[in-house]
């Protein structure tokens, strides 16, 4: 039997790495034994930043990636990062779509085959008040972790601050930051009603992970055992759109049951931000008008 | 091959190169090669690159060679005497006197530092050659060093802490809420301990004739604490104050630091200088170490090691008592050769689940872990305590671990103790975030 | 000869010291920023990459002053004649995997060079420029290595042994 080695970012609470077990089991079931994935969940065996290399090098055959960490590769990683292109899962199926070919020519230049991708449910707004219009942000400091959502804080006429992930608690408690823009699903993990009281629902964008294989080790294997690969990541892929719908609205409840106000954005607040939007879909053509031009044809047909 | 094999190999392997002297760094490289050859990887050097540039660029580290600077300049400074004389004619009254500064600036310290090698390097580097000069038992300098500077782990902030809350979707918040009692416990057991061995062993202890000491003497003698009093109250107010974040608060230390120095005019160019190279030492021999066990944990993951020995525990169908008495004894054995940090992430997916099912609380396995982790700090062959001592001392690690061994018994007794009264870590966060 | 070995291992430490100045730079224009509202981009990027090379520059220099720890309490009671055939041993051995530890960092730059690797932070920073302290700190370590062992070799003792279980709270 051929053991291969696919580690993932994120730990087995989370959609995305439940999901990679399950394609593991497939395919070991699928292949009677002959291909046997071990899942290294949460970064244990190689660090997120990392794994794309580790995968590109053969150092691991699979790995799976946040697509956005990728972003300064090539401007095509960033279409799900985008704020107010794609704001429902309708939408961003369509979206991944028109950028899966874009993705797939780039990733195979890099020496990596795209197996599936799964989202993550919408980002939306957390503050410690409530939220009608932009005028209720300005100046408060809201996180940032790249360009984009530096530029995003900027246009939003607040304070762009870097706060890494496992200080947020610490951060939003001492006043460092006020407002930030991630899932349900993040907030539910880090029991966001310790430190903050409003969720503003505006679904700014619905980000995914994506699972790659080394392209060498994907063609060294028997055509056989490469389709049953292929149906497995076809399921998972199915599976994470389906399931990251009923992840939302069971991760936006549980928001709800622990005490935060959860709202629907106002009409006024969504004419706002998206007229923001716009200004960053323009910012994000110019950065490869060819690429990305191409997907934004694609989707908006 | 089979597992249980190559787990045998590879630890005869570590002790035979550390028993010949090749240095922990190294070893740990060499061992975590040996384990991806035997496991019939071919990439071994592409992955000793991959794990090495992970593990030395790591944003949460950068605050050790903060600390470590910080106690290098405090050192240079009349700061570390005056620390003694202010707490001196307090503590003179205490069987074991000067010995509880120790335990008592590594529990304040560890308010402001998140790693323990980081709390055991600073207040050793000031406290470690005052009580030798003052003729204190060496054995016991070190060992109550060794035990107390494990605090910083417990006491928030703190790294692993923050590790397992992101592992096990804690709250960060709570977590830290929760080690404060149990570190104050600790600290009083240190505390306790150090006091019955006086007792029995007075011929260690410098002989001073009692000396009445007058109440007003007394306050006057803390007014030698505001510097350094003032130095943590700088650096916690900035953290609380919403300023900094705790990795941050590092950097502000030895900023707070250097000023203080200057201050104090005890700042040259060449005790800067002194002091900078003094760091650069320390901090890359825990560097290069740190860049080994990563290795090491990299091929402990290919193997899948940790993993089996965790699963073998799931199959034993254990009441939650027999679980964490298992689990205790894995965490020791694995903390043995791997750093804390590492032992956690490399079991924790697996044990997790079994923990859950056997309805122990999250909160409660956090601080659990903790003190397991704390416990492996000070156990050798791989022990982060053990190395930052020896560097400071010269001594050998068997040595320093000899001499922290009643300390590692000591937060057994501290696990017992939080499950027989679970409220220990409970109460707090129980009782302070309910709304 | 002896005058340019010094300077080599000075060099190693205030390089390192050097970063270390550098970390603590970084991270006060950050607190300082967020005080004033301004971003210092990619701080942690940058921070972790002074890190790395403080790490990696200094590793000579601390081989040289017998900071890199070990267990000496077996050896140490060893004929002469048994302890120059394990210093032999250890050195040789500590060669091999300091070169290893070299070439493979060089690899690895080479590598991010070839196929451009950036990083994912803020600023898009080729990652080759960071590595380069990483390829020249392991690559001093392998040459202080030799260094002793050469002087293992020639009859003197190697420049670690004086320093181990030197008593540094003896500076005094
Ligand atoms: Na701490
Ligand atoms: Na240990």
């Amino acid at each position: 039997a051929t053991k291969w080695h696919m580690p993932t970012p994120y730990g087995d609470a989370n959609l995305p790495t439940q999901i990679a077990h399950q394609f593991a089991e497939e395919i070991k079931t699928g292949t009677g034994g002959e291909l046997d994935i071990t899942v290294h969940s949460g970064a244990s065996l190689v660090k997120h930043p990392e794994i794309p290399r580790a995968v590109r090098t053969g150092q691991v055959q699979m790995g799976e990636v946040f697509i956005g960490i990728m972003g300064n590769t090539h401007p095509v990683f960033k279409h799900d990062n985008i704020p107010f292109l794609a704001t429902n899962f309708e939408d961003s199926e369509k979206l991944w779509k028109a950028a899966k070919p874009e993705i797939e020519k780039q990733l195979d230049k890099e020496g990596m085959v795209l197996l599936y991708t799964v989202p993550w449910p919408a980002q939306s707004l957390y503050t410690k008040a409530p939220v009608s219009k932009l005028a209720d942000l300005q100046g408060l400091k809201m996180r940032a972790y790249s360009p984009s959502t530096s530029r995003l804080a900027d246009l939003m006429n607040t304070t762009p601050t870097t706060v890494q992930v496992p200080e947020i608690p610490q951060a939003f408690s001492t006043g460092i930051i006020d407002a930030m823009i991630t899932s349900p699903s993040t907030g539910v993990n880090g029991q966001a009603w310790d430190y903050l009281s409003h969720y503003t629902d505006v679904k700014a964008w619905i980000p995914k992970n994506v699972v790659v294989v080394n392209k060498r080790a994907f063609r060294r294997l028997d055509k056989e055992t490469q389709q049953v690969i292929l149906t497995a990541a076809a399921n998972a892929e199915e599976k994470g759109w389906n399931g990251v719908r009923a992840q939302a609205t069971k991760d936006t409840a549980t928001l709800a049951q622990n005490g935060i106000t959860v709202t629907e954005p106002s009409p006024e607040l969504m004419t706002e931000l998206q007229k923001i939007g716009e200004i960053m879909i323009k910012e994000w053509k110019e950065e490869a008008p060819e690429e990305v031009g191409a997907i934004l044809n694609q989707f908006y047909q | 091959m089979e597992i249980a094999l190559v787990s045998i190999i590879l630890a005869a392997a570590m002790l035979l190169m550390l028993a010949a002297g090749v240095w922990v760094s190294l070893a740990l490289v060499g061992v975590g090669a040996l384990g991806l050859y035997l496991s019939g990887n071919d990439q071994i050097g592409l992955l000793f690159a991959t794990s090495s540039w992970g593990a030395s660029t790591g944003w949460a580290l950068t605050a050790l060679p903060m600390f470590i600077w910080m106690g290098e300049v405090l050192f240079r400074t009349r700061l570390s005497e005056d620390l003694f004389k202010g707490l001196a004619p307090w503590l003179g009254g205490l069987p074991g006197k000067l010995l509880h500064v120790n335990v008592l600036s590594c529990g304040i310290f560890a308010a402001v530092s998140g790693s323990s090698a980081a709390t055991a390097a600073t207040i050793g580097r000031m406290t470690l050659p005052e009580l030798k000069a003052q003729g204190y038992s060496d054995r016991m300098a070190v060992g109550t060093l060794a035990g107390s500077g494990t605090l910083g782990l417990l006491i928030p902030p703190s790294i692993i802490l923050i590790v397992y809350g992101v592992a096990a979707e804690v709250s960060i918040g709570r977590l830290f809420i929760a080690g404060a009692l149990p570190g104050l416990m600790l600290v009083t057991l240190f505390m306790g301990y150090t006091m019955i061995w006086a007792m029995f062993n007075k011929s260690e202890l410098p002989q001073h004739d009692a000396e009445q000491i007058s109440l007003g003497a007394k306050i006057k003698a803390l007014r030698k604490l505001i510097p350094i009093v003032g130095l943590i109250g700088f650096v916690l107010g900035s953290i609380y104050g919403g300023l900094t974040t705790p990795t941050e608060a590092a950097a502000l230390g030895v900023f707070g630091a250097l000023i203080l120095a200057a201050a104090s005019g005890s700042l040259s160019r060449s005790s800067f200088m002194e002091s900078l190279l003094g760091a650069v030492k320390s901090s890359c021999m825990i560097g290069l170490i740190l860049v080994g066990a990563h290795f090491l944990t990299l091929s402990m993951g290919f193997l899948g090691i940790p993993k089996a020995l965790a699963e073998w525990i799931g199959t034993l169908a254990l009441s939650p008592f027999e679980l964490l008495i298992y689990l205790t004894v894995l965490f020791v054995a694995l903390g043995c050769f791997l750093d804390g940090i590492s032992v956690v992430v490399l079991t924790v997916a697996v044990v997790l689940p079994m923990v859950a099912q056997a309805n122990i609380d999250l909160l409660w396995f956090g601080i659990y872990i903790v003190l397991v982790v704390e416990m492996s700090q000070i156990t050798p062959p791989v022990g982060f305590n053990l190395f930052v001592i020896q560097a400071l001392t010269g001594k050998d690690i068997l040595y320093v671990a000899r001499a922290a061994l009643p300390f590692f018994l000591l937060i057994l007794a501290a696990i017992l103790l939080i499950s027989w009264f679970p409220e220990i870590v409970t109460y707090l966060p129980t009782t302070m975030t309910q709304r | 000869m002896n005058a340019l070995r010094d300077k080599f291992y000075l060099a190693s430490g205030y390089a390192s010291g050097l970063c270390i100045v550098l970390i603590m730079l970084i991270i006060l224009a950050q607190v300082v920023g967020r005080f004033f509202g301004f971003i210092v981009p990619s701080a942690e990027d940058f921070s972790g990459y002074a890190l790395a090379a403080a790490t990696f520059f200094g590793l000579a220099y601390t081989f040289h002053e017998g900071g890199h720890i070990r267990v000496t309490l077996v050896i140490q009671k060893w004929s002469k004649r048994a302890r120059y055939r394990q210093e032999l041993v250890v050195l040789v051995f500590a060669l091999a995997l300091t070169s290893f530890i070299a070439y493979y960092s060089w690899h690895m730059i080479w590598e991010s060079y070839v196929f451009e690797e950036v990083s994912y932070g803020y600023i898009p920073v080729p990652l080759w420029i960071p590595q380069i302290p990483v390829g020249l700190g392991s690559l001093a370590l392998t040459i202080a290595v030799l260094d002793d062992l050469i002087l293992l070799l020639i009859g003197k003792e190697p420049s670690y042994m004086p320093h181990e279980g030197e008593i540094t709270m003896e500076e005094l």
